[in-house]
């Protein structure tokens, strides 16, 4: 079991283990600098221990569901394991790295900025933990079947039927790609209702004071804008090819815009409706934002893609993922004060 | 004989610092030749076409002409002169072959080519307009090959062309290789013997970085080259 255990484990972790000390580490660096800061927040038991359990049980289903899993997998149904064991060693070493580098960090921030107790300590930390195992066990039943197999990530049937094209376009093939990834869809529509419910938590504030900020947020569309860092083969493909920097990065800019902008509207839409006074300046403005954060994101893909990532997971949690929301919120800020 | 078309000195590469995989390595090609490398796993084949390609960051050349004009290798003009097939692509996945071709095409700044004879010679015909992501590796390979023939850069590069295709197919892909003389020049790399001796004017022997031996004309037979790896084997 431990072999087994290791095959995975020194995968996400690495071969000694570094990479799980290093984010240790650096979560605890994490604690004490928000906890010096001084920030404090009022969290309720019950939202602590809902949020430890839906964020592990998604991040483990994400793991689960990860591609990069595959030829790990085939190796090990190739060589003799007993398939319990492999079932065993294979979900606690995703169930360790859900925990220990996802739900940790995620607990680090909050335990940091909120007073807490031992006991709500160990009941957050069984909160994750039964959400990792009640994942584990219900994702095989996706395919009606409770064996070793039923976690091997199938390659999807192939030769779908496309309408025939013969001229390239970039925006079709980042709409397919949007389609043929459903949590991107999923992603896209969380954003959108989050942009109906913001006008209900914002809409106290001044409108010119907080529409920026709702612009802001709602650029963290993100799965869409790490595209060259999700598929370093097109990343290698658009840096070896002549003239991608109009031909690629244009029209992957625009898409996002797009998306955020699409987002945007919904937004405006809403406040229009719950609470009126939405005017032309407001609409250009979140076109700008739309566009800067855009930008931002593909100047980023271009210049410094997420590198060194084992498994999708790690992408999706990446913190250069939120530097270009950040930045956001610093200008919707500085935008406010105006 | 005209200048040559592709001029590097003194070409190191390397993946992390004092680790050499490409040390003191020069080369000439000529116009319209076909020129196989050839060498034992880790010899640094790939890391080579990676480089000439401007993939690799950890290099340095003490100088690199292209038609006689000093470049680089991520200078417009350098890629807008070569093309490159890759041992493996998954890239643009969810183009199909005949979007991938124009958007190639356009990159190069040409009109779409004619690939009619090329899909064919390939046995292509029914996957022009299948996604490449729903495509085996050996189709995938010939939607690259086909492309980068039908580009008719005057420099083509290929990684282990012949790696995943089937029979009819490679025999083919020999043909065009040693046809290729009459748009440009092909530099691969290949671990097939018969692929190096059926197509190349000049093959190269790299070995620990470094071109060790040389072969052209009638000096190209399987029993030389053999001889030359076998001799790399035991050094």
């Amino acid at each position: 079991m431990k072999m087994s255990f290791d095959v995975t484990a020194k995968k996400l972790f690495g071969v000694n283990y570094e990479r799980l000390i290093r984010t240790l580490f650096l979560e605890m660096v994490v604690f004490w600098g928000l906890h010096i800061a001084g920030f404090q927040v009022e969290i309720a038991p019950f939202i602590l221990y809902l949020m430890a359990g839906a964020f592990s049980a998604g991040v483990m289903w994400q793991a689960l569901s990860s591609d990069d899993n595959r030829a790990n997998m085939e190796n090990m149904f190739m060589l003799p394991f007993e398939g319990r064991t492999l079932v065993f060693s294979y979900v606690a070493a995703l169930g360790a790295y859900t925990l220990l580098t996802k739900t940790a960090g995620l607990l680090a921030v909050v335990w940091a900025v909120s007073e807490w107790s031992w006991a709500e300590i160990l009941g957050s930390i069984l909160c994750a933990l039964a959400a990792i195992v009640i994942v584990s066990c219900l994702y095989p039943l996706r395919l009606g079947r409770v064996d070793a197999y039923a976690f091997y990530v199938r390659p999807a049937s192939r030769r779908r039927t496309v309408k025939v094209h013969r001229r390239y376009s970039v925006r079709r093939y980042l709409f397919r790609y949007l389609m043929a990834h459903k949590n991107y869809l999923v992603n896209t529509a969380a954003m959108w209702s989050v942009a109906c419910v913001l006008p209900v938590l914002l809409g106290q504030m001044e409108a010119r004071f907080v529409l920026p900020i709702g612009f802001a947020i709602l650029s963290l569309n993100t799965p869409f804008c790490i595209l060259l860092s999700c598929d370093p083969a097109l990343e290698r493909a658009v840096r070896f090819l002549p003239g991608q920097g109009s031909a690629f990065c244009v029209p992957y800019c625009l898409f996002i815009f797009g998306c955020n902008l699409a987002a945007d509207m919904v937004f405006l839409c809403s406040w229009q409706i719950q609470i009126g006074g939405i005017g032309p300046l407001h609409a250009l403005t979140a076109a700008v934002f739309a566009l800067l954060s855009a930008t931002g994101s593909v100047f980023l893909e271009w210049y410094c893609p997420i590198r060194g990532w084992k498994i999708e997971s790690d992408l999706w949690h990446h913190p250069r993922k939120y530097v270009v929301p950040a930045v956001m919120l610093l200008l919707a800020g500085l935008v406010s004060m105006i | 004989m005209g200048e040559n078309i592709l001029e590097l000195q003194n070409l190191s590469a390397w993946y992390s610092e004092g680790k050499n995989v490409l040390s003191g390595f020069s080369l000439q090609l000529r116009p319209h030749e076909v020129v196989g490398l050839i060498g034992l796993n880790g010899a640094g084949k790939t890391t080579f076409l990676k480089t000439l390609s401007g993939l690799h960051e950890g290099f340095r050349c003490d100088g690199i002409r292209l038609n006689g004009q000093p470049t680089a290798f991520r200078d417009k003009g350098f890629k807008l002169s070569r093309y490159t097939v890759f041992a493996e692509d998954n890239s643009f996945q969810y183009f199909t072959f005949r979007e991938y071709l124009s958007y190639a095409a356009a990159a190069y700044k040409m009109k779409l080519p004619d690939v009619a004879e090329l899909v064919r010679g390939f046995h292509f015909e029914d996957y022009t307009d299948t996604l490449l992501k729903d495509l085996s590796t050996g189709n995938k390979k010939k939607a690259f090959l086909i492309t980068a023939f039908a580009l008719q850069r005057p420099l083509l590069l290929l990684d282990e062309p012949v790696n995943g295709l089937d029979f009819q197919s490679t025999e083919y892909l020999y043909q065009l290789i040693a046809g290729y003389k009459e748009y440009g020049t092909v530099l691969f790399s290949s671990h097939i013997l018969e692929s190096i001796t059926l197509t190349s004017d000049r093959v190269l022997v790299l070995e620990e970085g470094q071109i060790r031996q040389s072969f052209a004309g009638g000096e190209i037979n399987a029993a030389n080259i053999r001889e030359a790896l076998h001799d790399e084997n035991e050094f």
